[in-house]
């Protein structure tokens, strides 16, 4: 005993390590007990704390439990809403590069290896990206240990996977000027494999997260794929206004920047027009359900979004007779940003309205939860996708051995 | 964790191990627990229970400063919670004999137990000569006989259809022969999409970790043929554990009891399809007496997956309509 106080510096050394209060003579063999604490000093750095509460005017409005959130935020870091933005513009590259070598002609092989080139680019910082954003990167390919339809985020892994060998046998002539000709043809056929399986990449993200219980994504689940999509397209369509292909030398022929030009209007106005029907979707749960679409941090991401992109088509649609080429790239830088602050936005929205208790308890309380699908079908057995069963019950229901 | 929890696990491995040898079960049991949250006292020793015998990390020393709830929430490090609901609604039974019984909210509401002639009630049982009755209440007392807590030990529900399970990329998380819903931290690779796809916000990715955590149901305890340590360690048999069936005989035989005894309010949460079809039911189910709400517990959830079907088909809409836009627009340019 010194200084009056007792004092085990072998307790506290314990404890202190992993904060489980387990003393030296105690093994480690619980549940729990795999569980990682990483070394630390102060004790305010350990575990997420409690959750924020609503602010205090938003009490009125219904009951909370002390205004804590009942969902836990989403953990992903700023990792998936990049990735949202480099694979749908892979995924975008890819159909457009499969549209234009299908169409062939003049003045098409430039942007066909641009396309082809964007694509394995976009695929391969989406990998990086997906893979940084894991708890645990080194297990990246346990996500491809199953086949789980149930499971948006499993079946992306197979298409991003897909994709990528796709997009990065198709790029090979690309970078290889004097590939074989074999070779040369496995690459376009490559290439139309990139344009099948880009389809479901350019979409699936908004599956993704539609399937959660965050209320403001599960409240868009029938808009938010296709806002993806068309967010895509326009990503691609600015990523090569800014890379603008090549015309042929010797003839001159505007059919690629023609090609880019149509399928970046129209991507445009279509993003535009589905942005607007993700909020009436949204609004249609509930009022709460759609805020995060208009205010806060995420509101204004969403508004400055939907304003570059439509500065962008103004742009595009502009008459020109000089100064297109610095017209065209202004109209692509805006359109890039407008398409990034999207999914960066839609990511925060998804983060602001699982920290709200209210706009999951109106969204349930006005029907929109279990009791929508189950008086659709009049049981109280949710639908599941047909023919698979993914509830985990099977292997036992079967019995042993089956 | 005491000198008893290393030997215990022993014990409990090697009874795994012998039924093991002995064969697969037959016909697996579903068991799971039952929380009466009329009569928990908010001990928290489940909560202390749970980190000991699972070796759990402490998750911070937070003081949330609004009850006496300072665990907040369920995490990765908590798999139980009690929660402290404070009501401005007395319940039957509370409160103290100097409120009177001239006081409006009946701080002793008259209880008619099953097999008794007439209304008991502690007024009348203590007739209380000694004090002035009604005594003329302060505004501090005034306040305190209109309060009521409700404490209820929160846990993951173990879902019917769970919605972790069918978002898990890996085939990390999977149901026991118990009926359970347990992760794999062996399998787990720290995705996070189990934490956004459960409707109670139950799972969380502890950062330091990196891997999604929850209650595993004491599944070490259920293969020794044990109790889980939440419901061993409940001293007023708040959480009861049990076979499910068995479970919701009980819940509602309880909830026959509570109502004749006048708490008209007393429902059971999640206890079946019928009552939480998006949950198909809960393994881990509750009798509340209030709105689900007032617990953090959300009304009617659903499993997300239910409502993805159609979320695919918009999906297949919006690339083939991409598809054409492509094609249209390679097609349709001069390229001679």
């Amino acid at each position: 005993m010194r200084n009056g106080t007792h004092h085990d510096p072998t307790f506290d050394a314990e404890r202190w390590q992993d904060g489980r209060n387990v003393g030296p003579v105690g093994a480690l063999s619980g549940e729990g007990a795999l569980q990682r604490i990483r070394a630390r000093g102060p004790l305010a750095d350990l575990g997420r704390g409690v959750p924020a509460q609503v602010p205090l005017d938003d009490h009125d409005e219904g009951r909370t439990y002390y205004g804590l959130p009942v969902l836990k935020e989403p953990v992903w870091k700023w990792f998936i809403p990049a990735y949202f933005f480099t694979g749908g513009l892979a995924g975008a590259c890819g159909v457009l590069g499969a549209a234009a070598q299908a169409a062939g002609g003049r003045g098409t092989d430039d942007l066909v290896r641009r396309c082809r080139l964007a694509a394995t680019a976009g695929i391969g910082a989406s990998a990086a990206l997906l893979i940084a954003d894991l708890g645990r990167p080194a297990r990246f390919l346990y996500m491809l240990r199953v086949f789980r339809p149930t499971s948006p985020m499993n079946m992306g892994t197979w298409i991003v996977s897909g994709f990528g060998a796709a997009a990065g046998l198709a790029a090979v002539p690309a970078v290889w000027p004097r590939t074989p000709r074999a070779l040369r043809r496995t690459a376009d056929a490559a290439g139309y494999a990139a344009g099948a399986l880009g389809l479901p990449l350019v979409g699936y993200t908004g599956v993704l997260i539609a399937n959660t219980a965050v209320p403001v994504w599960q409240g868009t689940r029938n808009t938010l794929p296709i806002l993806f999509a068309f967010s895509g397209a326009v990503s691609a369509g600015a990523l090569l206004q800014l890379w603008p292909p090549r015309d042929r030398i010797g003839r001159r022929t505007h059919a690629a920047r023609d090609m880019v030009l149509r399928f970046g209007r129209i991507a445009k106005a279509a993003e535009l027009a589905v942005s607007f029907a993700l909020d009436r979707e949204a609004a249609a749960h509930a009022p709460r359900v759609a805020r995060p679409l208009h205010r806060g941090v995420s509101g204004a991401m969403l508004r400055t979004a939907r304003g570059l992109v439509a500065a962008s088509l103004v742009l595009d649609l502009w008459p020109r007779r000089r100064g297109g080429a610095a017209l065209r790239t202004l109209s692509g830088a805006l359109a890039m940003a407008g398409t990034v602050l999207l999914r960066f936005g839609v990511m925060q929205a998804g983060r602001a309205s699982a920290r709200d208790p209210h706009a999951s308890f109106d969204m349930q309380r006005r029907g929109r939860g279990g009791a929508e699908e189950a008086m659709k079908r009049g049981v109280a057995e949710m639908p599941s996708l047909p023919g698979v069963d993914a509830t985990g019950k099977e292997s036992f229901h079967a019995g042993p051995g089956a | 964790v005491d000198q008893n929890a290393p030997s215990d696990h022993v014990v409990s491995s090697a009874r795994a191990l012998a039924h093991e040898r002995v064969g697969p079960q037959t016909a697996p049991r579903q068991m799971g627990f039952f929380t009466d949250t009329t009569l928990c006292i908010g001990c928290k020793a489940c909560e202390v229970a749970c980190k000991q015998w699972n070796q759990l990390p402490d998750d911070g020393f937070a003081f949330t400063g609004m009850s006496y709830d300072n665990t907040g929430h369920l995490g990765a490090s908590t798999w139980r919670h009690v929660a402290f609901v404070e009501r401005e609604t007395p319940l039957p039974g509370q409160g103290s004999p100097r409120d009177g019984a001239a006081a409006t909210n009946r701080p002793f509401a008259e209880l008619f137990p099953m097999g008794q002639p007439g209304p008991t009630s502690l007024l009348r049982d203590i007739s209380p000569s000694h004090i002035e009755t009604p005594v003329p209440l302060g505004r501090t007392q005034e306040a305190l006989g209109k309060f009521a807590w409700l404490m209820m030990s929160d846990v993951c529900k173990h879902c019917e259809r769970a919605g972790c399970l069918e978002a898990c990329p890996t085939g990390a998380i999977l149901r026991t022969e118990f009926g359970s819903v347990y992760v794999q931290p062996d399998v787990c690779n720290g995705c996070g999409y189990c934490v956004s796809a459960c409707p109670f916000g139950v799972v969380d990715r502890r950062a330091d970790d990196g891997r999604a955590w929850k209650c595993t149901l004491c599944y070490d305890r259920q293969k020794g043929g044990m109790v889980p340590a939440c419901a061993k360690a409940c001293p007023t048999a708040s959480i009861q554990f049990g076979e499910l069936s068995e479970l919701r005989a009980r819940a509602d035989a309880r909830v026959e009891q509570l109502r004749s005894r006048g708490v008209e309010g007393a429902y059971l949460y999640g206890a079946d399809a019928a009552s939480q079809p998006g949950t198909e039911g809960l393994h881990a189910f509750f009798l509340l007496c209030d709105e689900p709400e007032a617990y953090n517990l959300p009304p009617d959830p659903v499993v997300p997956t239910a409502k993805t079907v159609r979320s695919w088909w918009a999906m297949a809409a919006g690339v083939l309509s991409l598809a054409a836009l492509a094609v249209g627009s390679a097609f349709s340019v001069r390229r001679s």
